[in-house]
């Protein structure tokens, strides 16, 4: 090694030190520990107790197991596309140099700032199927029709009709896909980060576009949306991570029920170690947890070569 | 607009830092000089106002005389906060929690054993009813004392019987009384049912006679009324597919065929907040209900006219309990047993004052524990938070004077001998989840009773067998 | 967030000729906004909306959008609730969230310069090795992490748990994120300026402090206010390491109107959550267009 590159070496680990530190501390020795909880017996309480994979065991024959985790996946499935897509659209409608847009864009950003605990039960009370907002307003005349035109629909293909009123949150067919449908309420973070990644994409390019007699959809389709690729997969990673912890807002809303429909999995981890005090088992199931996590970014990744431009390096 | 920000953000600077200077946990003047005990509980609004003047009257009189002070603070997530905090080293010196962690945190080492002090402040099993003594105790040791109990009942609405008087007495069944048996009570609901038929042909229901789950606070025990048991801790095993258990569920299956799920769910989703005036039971939706003895608490908060029905409040001063009962438009009665000759079933719910491990100021603590247990303390304050009292003894004046007339009838069946209480599980929170994961299976008519019982009974018994299998390991020192 | 060399100036000129062409466009544009904004302002509303109505009207049948009467007084009953303390937990809450906010830009500044601008063995690895840890579900150190704090406040006789610390501590030691977004932005500054400022004898935390932090400050403002908002309304963090109520953030202690029988103060909670939330909106609304800048990575003019 030069004398440069030791001087580099050295000033560069100077200025990741904190970073150094905080992973070691906070996050290295608490990884190793709860990896090493996950074969103990631990109730927080007791020092813990080698057992071996008795835990992972347990776990695999745990019906409420697998319950929350296929309910943490098809709340994923609902909520991460439906995201993806209302937080770019908006982002693209906000990009626009409309009378209003600072205004706009504050309202749109403005449920993420919200509370959790306050918008859940702002929104358990708009999904209270005799006095919430919802029903009330699919009750007058345009929505109606709606549903009535979606029924027709829904009988010609003899799918089960949509009965009105609907019971949002105790209905089990319905409360995993209204919480989805909450989501959308809060993308406004997601917004804000695509707002940035558009003002990145060159004006010239579409501009040139333009010229070249593209129209609207041909732009966004072959400028604008490989330009922001890379932005579409950061959020796709974050939203992929921020679904499968999906915690604050079923746990105040519901409580997991109904029949357990909307037990998502860190709420079972959290029972598991606060509630049940089994702190063992709930890191074997946080372990689980990321390599699922690394299982699906990993494939994200890999398949993220197919669409993801990057502009430069 | 930059002297706007600089306004701004200069005026939320000056918040800042008066917010830093001039606020903070401020320690009561009259604390000073005498031993602190934290307290923490769970109850916020009334309850909690009620319970301060008990620990204000701790101060001002046992407190001062022996230099002990009680800081009372409310709190959410109560159990897991008093666990974390203990695993800390930094747990309050009382903290009240509910029946079912008496068990499980006295199973885990998490509390102090009590056995001594109590026997030092001459408290006595027999001082109690026996359910509750019984509830405070695990393994042969006891861990805590009750701060309020309850006992479930029956609840109805006498204007809506007198409604469908002439479909009750069709039914050949009295409007004037309660169902005694839950035959009867299945009549009595069907007759008081209002269903009708919308214009498309689809059921709904406007009012309901009952409803199993509604409030279905304590729907995990509903096998006692048929004369079943959850657990056997002889042989330390569930007994949960056993008929009579397998028959509670039934019967909380036929509610939802009688009425149709979906119309049932379309129902109940529209029920406002318990303690709201769109209560099921006050809003008349629900004509009988489970229920314990602080709906009149309620009821006399939210809609103090079904507390005055036929004459002013003034009037029932000089009268007898029994006068007083027919100013109330809703009547108290056992709820009724599935099994002939099995009266006065109930589960005997209760609060309960526990000493975390490793607490600062142990003897102390006690101290304020017993002034709760203390006869017409506890009278005061189960007066105060409309309920029944633990204690063997009651005063005559404390029946007379209750703020519900009915708590004879609340005293009788927590005394009875057909009373439970919650069953020595250590993993009993556990339990309960799953018994209402399963009764709503069993409602939403997901499962058969005998299917999903069956599915509980594995999962709990190896939940509960490993657990034994890691206690035995931790005992003989294998681990 | 990737890398903008062009400069923005000509596409103005083109788009001013162009900008008579797009009216039409704008319009629908415009008309479609109100419609979402509206749909995203609706619960809003409802709540400022509850915020003012009586207890009983809240759970009026049909819901009234009007509150009549209306009682601000709410407001002031909330702000002198003797259960809620509300002084004492924005006291709190301003705390973590200032020091977080403090913590968090500093050093995931200095991180992510060192990532960015310094060509040191070992440094790509590194920073896949610190996005990797981006995918570590809080929920899995979440208990051992509880068990550290409690190893460092029995070893460093500095008590961690049963006070804030927990909550703002890490955030000293740079988060993941937030280096990562300041890390690109670092990318996109020219280097030629590090080096003329090297030749000049300026040494590396020099070019950090006096080149690099004036230029980031868009990007630094993006940073402390995702900041701030994380801190302002996390709750699964104060919930596993605060116990004590006189410890309570606002995000914990609006949880308190969720009686234990369900009898929630409706308005009183709307109330107090619009108390919560108008700081939050001041600061977004001052901020938005270089927030908006600051992700963005045009930095260079």
């Amino acid at each position: 090694m030069s004398p440069l590159e030791r001087r580099r070496l050295g000033s560069g680990l100077v200025f990741i030190s904190p970073w150094l530190i905080g992973f070691t501390v906070f996050l290295l020795i608490p990884v190793c520990l709860s990896f090493y909880y996950s074969f103990c017996d631990y109730s927080l309480l007791q020092t813990p107790a080698f057992i071996g994979l008795d835990n992972y065991r347990e776990l695999l024959g745990d019906p409420v197991f697998w319950q929350s985790l296929r309910n943490t996946g098809v709340y994923a499935s609902l909520a991460l596309p439906a995201g993806m897509l209302v937080s770019l659209g908006l982002a693209l409608l906000l990009n626009q140099k409309v009378v209003g847009q600072s205004i706009f864009r504050t309202l749109i950003f403005l449920p993420s700032l919200v509370p959790t605990v306050a918008s859940a039960m702002l929104w358990l009370w708009l999904f209270n199927a005799k006095l919430g907002l919802i029903n009330t307003l699919l009750d007058m005349p345009p929505f109606a029709a709606t549903i009535q035109g979606i029924n027709v629909a829904l009988g010609a293909v003899h799918l089960p009709q949509i009965q009105t009123p609907i019971s949002w949150l105790t209905d089990p067919a319905w409360a995993l896909p209204a919480l989805a449908f909450m989501s959308l309420w809060g993308v406004g973070q997601t917004v804000v980060i695509y707002l940035a990644g558009l003002q990145d994409v060159p004006g010239e390019l579409i501009e040139s576009a333009e010229l070249d007699g593209a129209n609207a959809w041909q732009r966004l389709w072959n400028v604008t949306l490989p330009m922001l690729s890379p932005v579409i997969f950061f959020n796709m990673i974050m939203a992929i991570i921020g679904a499968l912890q999906e915690f604050s807002i079923p746990y105040i809303m519901t409580g997991g029920g109904p029949a357990r429909a909307t037990y998502f999995f860190t709420m079972y981890l959290y029972d598991n170690a606060f509630t049940y005090l089994k702190m063992g088992y709930a890191s074997a199931m946080a372990w689980i947890q990321l390599l699922i996590v690394l299982l699906l970014t990993g494939l994200s990744f890999w398949l993220s070569k197919r669409w993801v431009h990057y502009q430069s390096k | 607009m930059l002297i706007v920000r600089g306004i701004i953000l200069t005026a939320l600077a000056g918040v800042l830092l008066y917010l830093l200077l001039f606020t903070g946990g401020a320690v009561a003047p009259e604390a000073r000089g005498r031993i602190v005990v934290v307290y923490w509980e769970k109850w916020t609004g009334e309850e909690a106002d009620q319970m301060m003047q008990i620990v204000n009257d701790f101060n001002n009189t046992v407190g001062k005389r022996k230099g002990i002070y009680v800081q009372y603070l409310s709190m959410s997530n109560i159990t897991q906060k008093t666990l974390v905090s203990t695993a800390a080293g930094v747990p309050p010196d009382v903290a009240g929690l509910w029946d079912a962690q008496v068990p499980q945190f006295a199973a885990i080492n998490a509390l102090e054993p009590l056995d001594d002090l109590a026997k030092q402040h001459g408290i006595t099993p027999d001082y109690y009813k026996p359910v509750y003594w019984k509830g405070c105790t695990y393994e042969g040791r006891l861990w805590g004392l009750i701060s309020t109990p309850a006992a479930a009942a029956l609840h109805y609405n006498k204007t809506l019987f007198l409604k469908h008087a002439n479909k009750l007495k069709a039914a050949g069944l009295d409007p004037d009384r309660a169902p005694r048996t839950i035959e009867e009570l299945d009549r009595y609901a069907a007759a008081l049912d209002d269903i009708e038929i919308d214009s498309y042909g689809k059921k709904r229901i406007r009012a309901s006679g009952h409803l199993p789950m509604e409030p279905g606070q304590w729907i995990a025990y509903t096998a006692y009324w048929f004369g079943g048991e959850l657990f056997d801790a002889k042989t330390d095993r569930f007994t949960l597919t056993s008929p009579e258990v397998i028959r509670a569920y039934e019967w909380i299956k036929s509610y939802s065929v009688r009425l149709g799920r979906d119309s049932m769910t379309d129902f109940t989703s529209g029920f406002g907040q318990f303690n709201s005036t769109q209560n099921a039971f006050l809003s008349g939706a629900v004509a009988m209900e489970q229920e314990g003895p602080w709906m009149a608490n309620y009821i006399e908060n939210l809609k103090p006219s079904m507390n005055r029905w036929k004459f002013p409040k003034e009037k029932e001063r000089d009268m007898s309990p029994e006068e007083r009962r027919n100013n109330y438009e809703w009547g108290v009665a056992p709820f009724p047993s599935a099994v002939p000759g099995q009266d006065d079933v109930t589960f005997a719910a209760f609060d309960v004052l526990l000493i975390p491990r490793g607490a600062k100021h142990r003897k102390e603590a006690f101290e304020f524990m017993a002034y709760v247990n203390r006869q017409d303390v506890m009278e005061k304050l189960t007066s105060l938070h409309c309920k029944n009292s633990p204690l063997r003894i009651v005063s005559p004046d404390y029946i007379r004077n209750h703020p519900n007339p009915y708590i004879g009838i609340y005293e009788k069946l927590a005394a009875s001998k057909n009373a439970h209480g919650v069953p020595p599980i250590p993993i009993l929170p556990e339990v309960i989840d799953e018994l209402n994961a399963t009764t709503q299976r069993i409602y939403l008519l997901q499962a058969e009773p005998k299917d999903a019982l069956a599915d509980a009974q594995k999962r709990l018994q190896e939940k509960l067998d490993d657990f034994r299998k890691r206690q035995r390991l931790r005992q003989g020192g294998e681990i | 967030m990737s890398v903008n060399t062009l400069n923005g100036n000509g596409n103005k000129r083109i788009a001013r000729q162009t900008r008579r062409r797009h009216r039409p466009e704008r319009w629908l544009v415009f008309v479609a906004l109100v419609i979402i904004c509206t749909g995203f302002a609706l619960p809003f509303i409802w709540m400022i909306s509850t915020s003012l109505k009586t207890l009983d009207k809240t759970m009026s049948m049909p819901p009234q959008l009007l509150p009549s009467p209306a009682i601000p007084g709410n407001y002031l009953t909330v702000l002198n609730h003797p259960k809620l303390n509300f002084p004492l937990l924005t006291r709190n809450t301003l705390i973590v969230a200032v020091l977080s906010v403090v913590g968090t830009t500093l050093s995931s500044a200095l991180v992510a310069y060192g990532f960015a601008r310094i060509r040191f063995k070992g440094n790509s690895a590194l920073f896949g090795l610190m996005l990797a840890t981006m995918m570590i579900p809080f929920p899995v150190i979440m208990v051992p992490l509880f068990a550290v704090f409690r190893f460092i406040g029995e070893h460093a006789a500095m008590p961690l748990l049963g006070t804030l610390t927990p909550l703002w501590l890490p955030a000293f030691f740079g988060s993941a994120f937030n280096i990562f977004l300041l890390r690109q932005f670092f990318m996109t500054l020219p280097l030629e300026l590090s080096e003329a400022a090297q030749i000049d004898g300026c040494s590396e935390i020099g070019i950090f402090w006096r080149i690099i932090i004036p230029l980031a400050r868009p990007a630094l403002s993006v940073v402390a206010l995702f900041t701030f908002m994380g801190a302002w309304n996390d709750f699964l963090g104060p919930l596993v390491y605060i116990q004590d109520p006189s410890q309570y953030t606002l995000a914990l202690g609006l949880q308190t109107f969720q009686s234990q029988h369900g009898g929630t103060e409706w308005n009183l909670l709307m109330a107090a959550s619009v108390l919560v939330i108008i700081p939050v909106i001041i600061l977004f609304f001052l901020a938005q267009k270089t927030f908006i800048q600051g992700i963005a990575t045009t930095g260079m003019k």
